[in-house]
């Protein structure tokens, strides 16, 4: 349990140091004078001259040496102080923290999609092993997952907001908006998670310990419930672990693509208008979000599978 | 003699088909109450597929002809579904490898409990209760929390004999019960399934070890290609056999081999020194001595986890003593110490033709390929066979294979660990026969393996016994193991 | 258990990938030439047009030839992508055997290497990469290799570890076989399918990763025709010519869908 929490902690402190060294590095190498460029950020090019600039390169540090500029950037970030918006010029945080409800609005979303599309295709396809859904899910499967999550976007405005008139293509005003934009990721993900679940189930149906408790007498019913549910459902959780990542990159894609008013979609835009305070929290978020959903993922592992947790116990009692 | 009690299971002209091809049968019998069913085959004979015909469980691709009447109730006529109402009620099975029959994700306690609770429909206080007797009454306690994966095989095995007998069901069918256990706890298994018939119920058990079949006693069936060949009482029908394959067959068993006699010794080729070996922290084998002559055979026997083949493996000089010296004759060059393993493909690249492997042993130590040929012919392997993946011959064949490839670098010693473990009693006389031969022939010093007492016994020069893991730890770790001749 | 018509579709889906990537290759090679026309060259009065037989795919909204454009994004993609394969797969693959061969600290470091670059979701580690130098190829290249180089280290580590552990290995030394021939009939037949396997999803990642970075206008900046920027320049237009949008879509497809198939579907988890 400690060990769990303790790897997942190291890798959320490697996130924090990866994306700051890395925004630094950004900052670094804007091309001409950052001071300068900062002081235009914030009064405008007409409003700021060299004093400006000497003012913000004192206040920033800017004059000292490289190493110790990149301590004070790290320190910084120690203390979750994120800085402001070259652009908005508000705190980040406050920014963070109105696009992660969306973030995480959109991403549930898609787990959510994905599992309703998953789970009863890779059910119905692994109880008959070989037969027409089985077919017809992995064509279909080969197919989908060929398609990249914002081709995916596409394709779906073409046919349900424009051809069919359906849904709203952009932005996000109702819940009706989340419709597009969650059923392009959860489609993305079902498309390899199916047959996940499709090998599960047919694993188990096929287990020896399953055809051993229907010949002790439990029922179909009865064996389902007590042994298949939970051997099948080990290998799932454990892959949507391994999904994971394709979901925190399908946040930033799709948003992109939705223009949906999350953090990925912050994101790229602090990218595009080289916002680096903004870059840095909002790359900071999607990391830390992705370490915190990971040990989500390794906890309910260890709820299901009772064989990590004696083991762990063995390991404490000796 | 106990007057014979009814019919309870009863067999008549059954017939397995895959398509055309007639994969069992046609085989007839009858079991009463108090009484045993022995069927002995070969692996690969068809003999699971009768227990497969009598439970209902056969694959879809299978078609199962002739009557099955159990309890005077005509199985065969059943629909699937009605026929699964029976099981643990009053059929029951333990499954081969029974550890692999259990859910690895649930304590052995409630795998048991659950069928006293939904199969015999017990109250949850009646049904725990009842598990706690049943895992007294079978020396398991202290297992009950324990998951399937951290039981050991014999654990395992009672552990799967209480869950599928909780159901009360009078008649059990067990297929291949000592697949994968020492010899040492066959004596157990036997115990354990000789229950069911003592208290009145009928027994049918599937094997390929004669052994087991003489302890259970009862009555005996001898499949050979799925074909019935000879039936009675067990004691009869294996003192006096009537056909060729029977009487081969018991004569396989190792306790039948005509001993070996001592060896006349030559000079020494392999010598080790009071060595001590130790694994992960434990001490595996303290104080070991051995001198190996050539053209000399001797067998190693000790139950497994007792560190045989880490011995084997520090002989061969892979692993290095903690304590002790083992030196080899000076003759000796590095490739005249060969091993061969216990199971045959895994000791193949899995993805290279038999001919391939064989031909980069030749070309390295410049033997031409007539005569890699010749002794493959003397071994009695089919050169066509060459052409396969190691996954696509027989186990025999394999190891007769690896006999030849260990042979093509003229070894002056061979260690062999288990070699024969996996293979049927008839090929495994067969190869430890060839194996004698060439240590006579070539005056190579075998070193032999083995868990099975009596082949230890009646094969080698010599035997050492290891002592068992399961003995209280002595001071100084598991067992002092001597060089101790019988 | 593979049956047999199992492994005769199987086959015939690898077949169809092959030559799918063949022909793309061909394309790739040839580039815009193949049609005759600047990708670059804009002409506002042909803007928009459907497919004619001056403009095979017809034109974009600047008046450019979309069949060029399609054929430049092609070179660039593939291109980027062989190139980064070949660069993550080598260093990984022999990373990955001095590490399981060595083990101790050597094993150790490059282990906490690859857990570090893991630490991040891979297109984020890109984007970041992409971020420092906006629109540069190089960062692109240095980016999408760094992530896909992981993949090769893990999984050669770990099977070689396997195969070393093998009773076989121990034979075939025991047999007097040198580390040559144990490489040859031992390592490459067991990791070698699955490498092939790395990398044809390694490259097709790597094409997206470089359409996705352009879509989100943080990878190669136009005028540069490539399909992700193409998608983002005609999105505006998908009510007036939706059959301008799918072009680059379709592209995609093809080419991921061709990767896929090249070793059996890419739906196995």
């Amino acid at each position: 349990m400690i060990s769990a929490f303790l790897a997942r902690g190291l890798q959320a402190v490697l996130v924090a140091l990866i994306v700051s060294v890395f925004s630094f590095i950004m900052m670094k190498a804007l091309p001409g004078d950052a001071a300068y460029r900062i002081a235009a950020g914030r009064y405008g090019y007409d409003m700021m001259d060299a004093a400006s600039a000497e003012v913000v390169r004192k206040e920033l540090g800017l004059d000292q040496p490289l190493l110790l500029q990149l301590a004070d950037w790290i320190s910084a970030l120690a203390k979750f102080d994120l800085g402001k918006s070259l652009v908005y010029g508000t705190p980040v945080m406050d920014e963070i923290a109105v696009q992660l409800g969306y973030s995480l609005l959109l991403a549930a979303g898609a787990v959510l999609a994905s599992l309703l599309i998953a789970l009863p295709v890779g059910i119905a396809a692994g109880l008959r092993p070989g037969g027409l859904v089985d077919k017809a899910s992995f064509s279909l499967s080969v197919f989908l997952r060929a398609i990249p999550f914002f081709a995916l976007g596409i394709l779906l405005i073409l046919v349900f907001a424009i051809q069919l008139d359906l849904l709203p293509v952009a932005g996000f005003h109702s819940l009706e908006h989340l419709v597009l934009p969650s059923l392009t990721l959860g489609l993305g993900l079902a498309t390899v998670s199916n047959r996940v679940v499709r090998d599960a189930v047919a694993d188990a149906m096929t287990a020896e310990w399953r055809l051993f408790s229907r010949t002790k007498g439990l029922s179909a019913r009865l064996t389902m419930l007590r042994h298949v549910l939970r051997n099948a459902a080990l290998p799932v959780v454990a892959y949507v672990g391994v999904q994971l990542a394709y979901l925190i990159e399908g946040v930033v894609i799709v948003e992109a693509v939705f223009a949906w008013p999350g953090i990925g979609h912050a994101l790229v835009h602090a990218i595009f208008s080289r916002d680096i305070p903004m870059v840095q929290g909002t790359a900071l978020t999607l990391g830390l979000l992705y370490v915190v959903l990971n040990l989500c993922i390794d906890l309910a592992c260890r709820g299901i599978d009772p064989r990590t947790r004696l083991s762990a116990r063995e390991k404490q009692g000796t | 003699m106990k007057a014979p009690g009814r019919v309870v299971i009863s067999v008549q002209a059954l017939c397995i088909h895959a398509g055309k091809d007639i994969l069992l049968g046609p085989i007839e019998f009858h079991v009463r109450e108090g009484g045993t069913l022995v069927i002995i085959g070969e692996t690969g004979a068809g003999k699971s597929l009768a227990v497969q015909a009598i439970l209902g469980t056969l694959h879809g691709s299978l078609l199962a002809e002739g009557q099955i009447t159990v309890n005077g109730q005509r199985h065969d006529l059943l629909a699937p579904s009605t026929r699964a109402n029976f099981w643990g009620k009053e059929l029951a099975t333990l499954p081969q490898e029974p550890w692999r029959a259990l859910d690895p994700l649930m304590q052995s306690h409630r795998q048991v409990c659950e069928t006293h609770r939904f199969v015999s429909c017990h109250s949850q206080h009646a049904a725990v209760v009842a598990t706690n007797n049943a895992f007294g009454s079978l020396g398991l306690n202290g297992a009950e929390q324990h998951l399937p994966g951290t039981l050991s095989g014999g654990m395992a095995q009672r552990v799967a004999f209480a869950a599928a007998t909780a159901g009360g069901a009078p008649i059990l069918l067990a297929d291949e019960p000592t697949k994968g256990l020492d010899t040492k706890r066959h004596a157990t298994v036997v115990s354990l399934l000789s229950q069911v018939p003592d208290s009145g119920g009928a027994l049918v058990v599937i094997t390929h070890d004669i052994s087991v079949a003489r302890s259970l006693g009862g009555d005996v069936l001898i499949l050979k290609d799925g074909c019935m060949i000879e039936q009675g009482p067990t004691h009869a029908v294996l003192d006096y056999p009537k056909t060729t394959y029977t009487k081969d067959l018991a004569n396989a068993q190792p306790a039948c081999w005509k001993p070996a006699k001592p060896c006349q010794s030559g000079d020494w080729v392999l010598k080790a020194d009071s060595i001590r070996i130790k694994r992960g922290g434990r001490v595996l084998v303290d104080n070991f001595s051995l001198r190996l002559h050539a053209g000399e055979r001797i067998a190693i026997s000790g139950p497994s986890g007792g560190g045989k083949t880490t011995l084997l493996d520090t002989l061969a000089g892979l692993l290095r003593p903690a304590n002790g010296e083992i030196q080899r004759a000076e003759h000796l060059s590095s490739t005249d110490i060969q091993k061969l393993y216990q199971d045959p493909p895994a000791a193949f690249p899995a993805r290279v033709n038999l001919s391939c492997s064989l031909r980069d042993v030749a070309r390295i130590h410049g033997v031409d390929s007539a005569q890699v040929a010749c002794l493959l012919s003397r071994l009695g392997i089919n050169s066509a066979l060459l052409d396969r993946r190691p996954d696509e011959v027989s186990g025999g064949e394999l190891q007769r294979i690896s006999i030849a490839r260990a042979l093509t670098v003229r070894p002056r010693i061979l260690l062999a660990d288990e070699p024969t473990s996996r293979l049927d009693p008839i090929t495994q006389r067969d190869t430890m026969k060839l194996l004698a031969d060439i240590a006579s022939d070539e005056n190579i010093a075998i070193l032999l393996v083995t868990h099975d007492i009596a082949m230890a016994k009646a094969w080698a020069n010599r035997c050492i016994a290891l002592s068992s893991p399961e003995e209280p730890l002595p001071p100084g770790g598991w067992g002092n193991r001597l060089d101790k001749a019988y | 258990m593979h049956s047999q018509p199992g492994r005769s579709i199987r086959d015939g889906r690898r077949i169809t990938g092959l030559i799918l990537l063949g022909m793309l290759a061909l394309a790739a090679l040839a580039g815009p030439d193949l049609v005759n026309h600047d990708p670059a060259r804009q002409s506002l009065l042909e803007a928009m047009q459907g497919p004619s037989s001056e403009h095979l795919l017809g034109t974009d909204h600047l008046g450019r030839d979309m069949a060029a454009r399609l054929l430049s994004g092609a070179r660039l993609s593939l291109f980027l992508a062989c190139l980064s394969t070949i660069t993550a797969a080598l260093p990984g693959i022999l990373l990955g055997i001095t590490a399981s061969w060595l083990g101790g600290w050597m094993d150790r470091i490059l282990c906490a290497f690859a857990d570090a670059v893991l630490a991040l979701p891979g297109l984020l580690l890109v984007l970041m990469l992409a971020a420092i130098s906006p629109g540069s190829w190089w960062a692109l290249y240095m980016g999408i290799s760094l992530t896909l180089w992981v993949e090769y280290f893990r999984y050669t580590r770990q099977r070689v570890r396997i195969v070393l552990a093998d009773p076989a290995v121990e034979a075939s030394q025991l047999l007097g076989l040198g580390p040559g021939t144990i490489v040859l009939r031992h390592l490459l037949p067991e990791i070698g399918p699955g490498l092939l396997t790395i990398a044809a999803f390694g490259a097709a990642t790597a094409v997206t990763a470089v359409a996705a970075l352009g879509f989100v206008s943080v990878g190669i900046r136009p005028p540069t025709a490539e399909w992700g920027s193409m998608m983002t320049e005609l999105l505006p237009y998908w009510r007036e010519s939706p059959f301008l949008i799918i072009q680059p879509v379709a592209c995609l497809f093809i080419t991921v869908l061709a990767l896929h198939l090249s070793v059996g579907g890419g739906v196995q988890p």
